[in-house]
């Protein structure tokens, strides 16, 4: 079996008791990398070397981080750094688990990228739902100021930094950056038309960074050990490593660090194989949006993943079972997107909507022989229709799920049930129906779905 | 500011300031404003967004355009605990529906519903960042990790019996006003041991002429009404 390879996880696994306190933090040599590059790199020097590393953004884009930060104009103040922590995309955990166990790691990344883009105020926009977390990051800005390590001239220099804690409110659309800027403005979580990118205007139109927190929690790394360090993990064009959220059928559910290009195989030996020795069905392998895999013959990096027609993602894997009933595992993904659309384009927040009810009627017996192609057709209507991404992210996996188990979705229609169970219930609202509409989908019904809207 | 409606005490009202002062721009304070109203009224109420629209400088329709579209913010009156079971993908494929069925049957309510006695609301939540623990739920936002029917029962008899109860990370949970007034006065700066607290604002000497002040909260003769000094592009 592999060896993890941790870097980001190191000092939580290491120090489980007491990671996340600031004395633990300074005593395994947390803020020397962040004193480093404020006392002794330029901010440019800073910006160069992240772009030699190649660390490409953590959060599910996988942009190149160095190459974002050389689009901020160097000559307007001020501009701002925003951590999106707002982890939201289903079975992604590992924000949680980084901002929760070693809320220093980030904070001094915070620091790294307010230095090299020359920003004196930070925002970590932290997820409603994180309690904890919410309450390690809270106590670990007040520890670090008590020791100057943020606030005015910190490390001696003439650098003043300061860092916001902001809680968003329960919306997953926040966790797109320019959503979460408009919520962060005190808007509707919304996304706007870009460009102009964050980069040039963001929050409240200024030049601002938006940075994931597993993106920053590398930063300490790379400025102390330098990109070739960095460089001995992963691809050349897919660097580090990377925090896989495992969950799903497997025996052991966990964030495993392994450098990118790790054989996807060797993953699911490292969180234990598959539950109970059942068979391996499908494979989400980045995150709700990312479309589906069968075979666990795969390198988990970002180019791997895209040639195979799917992506890296926020590096969330879910493994799947023989017992999986996939019309259910579209209807919850679905479900979530038709959820979370925030409406403001109509592709997305009417597709999302329509799919759901195809995939309750399918899942309850009343499925059509032409709803698989209906399916198809709702997804060809969203993707690269939607005003955001989305909406295209609904589009694949719902069109991934039915042409990958094309023959599942048409069991259900023909055996007119679902054949791995008989209860007829949903998955929100165990007996009543809470995401659908009205009674569309109760078996009960006799025109359920689309038809019964027709209806009084 | 006066106290017209009456949702938030003159104590709350300094809180909310203190809030406010975070911000570059006021209307950012508008989401911990309404977890302050929460934490008072149990959910967000038209008084309070009143008030918290008099607070940020806005109209009450704008408060409302952003309190609608947040989960978080109640919009009718909720339990003192909140049960969040997660419905999402790796949560429904490890039993959440049992979960969710089990917790109905034991508060006699549906998903969406509040109990009789006004104890309990059972809701079902998106992914919750708990997926090593699935099937989880959370209550006010405290994660408990592979439940079951059985512990998800217990769990309620427990909490019915005023029985404290920590979560898998053992954390005690709060009631909902508690924890919605937690929420509320995130990242507000608690006065360390440092002992220069007060002189450490930022405002004054900057090293970068052209480099907008930081605002700190909670420090003195930062009372002005804030302004929005900086306004919104899009």
């Amino acid at each position: 079996m592999i060896d993890e390879v941790r870097m980001v996880t190191r000092r939580l696994r290491e120090f489980p008791e007491d990671s996340w306190t600031v004395e633990r933090a300074l005593d395994d040599g947390a803020y020397e990398a962040s004193r480093k590059a404020v006392t002794k790199m330029s901010a440019d020097d800073c910006i160069a070397l992240l772009k030699e590393s190649g660390l490409r953004g953590r959060g599910g884009a996988g942009f190149p981080t160095g190459m974002k930060w050389s689009f901020v104009p160097k000559d307007v103040f001020p501009k701002y750094i925003v951590v999106n922590h707002d982890e939201g995309e289903p079975c992604t955990y590992k924000d949680r688990e980084l901002a929760e166990s070693d809320p220093h790691q980030l904070l001094e990344g915070i620091t790294i990228a307010a230095w090299a883009n020359q920003a004196t105020k930070a925002f970590i926009y932290c997820r409603g739902e994180f309690a904890l977390g919410s309450r390690r990051l809270d106590r670990a800005i007040n520890d670090a100021y008590d020791r100057g390590l943020l606030g005015q001239g910190i490390y001696g220099s003439k650098f003043d930094l300061d860092i916001v804690l902001h809680r968003g409110a329960g919306a997953y659309i926040c966790g797109e950056e320019s959503a979460l800027l408009d919520s962060l403005e005190g808007f509707r979580g919304q996304p706007r038309l870009r460009p102009p990118f964050p980069a040039v205007k963001g929050l409240y139109g200024r030049p601002t960074v938006v940075n994931n927190t597993e993106t920053l929690s590398a930063l300490p790394h790379i400025i102390e050990r330098g990109a070739d360090w960095f460089r001995q993990w992963g691809t050349e064009r897919s660097p580090g490593t990377k925090v896989l959220s495992v969950s799903g059928h497997v025996e052991r559910p966990a964030n495993y660090e392994v450098p990118l290009g790790t054989p996807l195989k060797d993953v699911l030996e490292l969180a234990g194989g598959m539950l109970g020795g059942r068979e391996l069905k499908a494979i989400i392998p980045g995150g709700a949006s990312a479309p589906l895999l069968t075979s666990t013959e795969i390198a988990v990096d970002f180019d791997a993943l895209k040639e195979a027609g799917t992506m890296l993602g926020s590096g969330s894997i879910v493994f799947m079972d023989e017992t999986t009933c996939m019309v259910r595992n579209a209807l919850v993904t679905l479900e979530f997107f038709e959820h979370e659309s925030c409406g403001k384009c109509t592709p997305c927040r009417e597709g999302t909507w329509w799919a759901v009810k195809v995939l309750e009627r399918i899942e309850h017996g009343e499925g059509r022989k032409e709803d698989m192609d209906l399916l198809v057709d709702i997804a060809n209507g969203i993707d690269g229709r939607s005003f955001c991404p989305l909406g295209d992210a609904a589009s694949w996996a719902l069109r991934s799920n039915v042409q990958l188990f094309r023959s599942e979705f048409e069991r259900h229609v023909t055996e007119g049930r679902c054949p791995f169970e008989g209860e007829l219930t949903t998955v929100s609202g165990s007996r009543t129906k809470q995401t659908g509409l009205g009674d569309a989908g109760v078996a009960a019904q006799p025109s359920a779905g689309i038809a019964s809207d027709e209806e009084p | 500011m006066s106290t017209s409606a009456g949702v938030l005490s003159d104590d709350l009202r300094r809180t909310a300031a203190e809030i406010v002062g975070k911000y570059p721009n006021s209307r950012s304070a508008i989401l911990p404003l309404l977890f302050l109203v929460q934490s008072v009224e149990g959910h967000v109420t038209e008084n309070g967004m009143r008030e918290v629209a008099e607070i940020v400088g806005l109209e009450p329709a704008e408060v409302l355009a952003t309190s609608s579209f947040y989960t978080m913010l109640k919009k009718k009156p909720q339990g003192e605990y909140l049960v969040s079971v997660c419905r999402n993908i790796a949560c429904t494929h490890r039993g959440a529906r049992e979960i969710a069925s089990a917790l109905e049957d034991r508060l006699g309510v549906e998903i969406g519903g509040t109990t009789g006695d006004g104890r309990f609301s059972l809701e079902s939540a998106e992914c919750l960042a708990t997926c090593d623990g699935a099937p989880s739920l959370q209550i006010n936002y405290e994660d408990f990790y592979n439940v079951t029917p059985d512990g998800a029962r217990a769990l309620i008899d427990r909490l019915e019996e005023g029985r404290e109860t920590t979560s898998f990370r053992g954390q005690k949970v709060k009631s909902s006003k508690e924890i919605a007034r937690e929420i509320a006065t995130s990242g507000l700066r608690v006065p360390g041991t440092a002992g220069d607290q007060q002189e450490r604002t930022i405002g004054g000497e900057s090293p970068r002429a052209d480099t907008a002040p930081g605002i700190r909260p909670k420090e003195k003769g930062q009372e002005r009404a804030p302004k929005n000094d900086e306004g919104r592009t899009k």
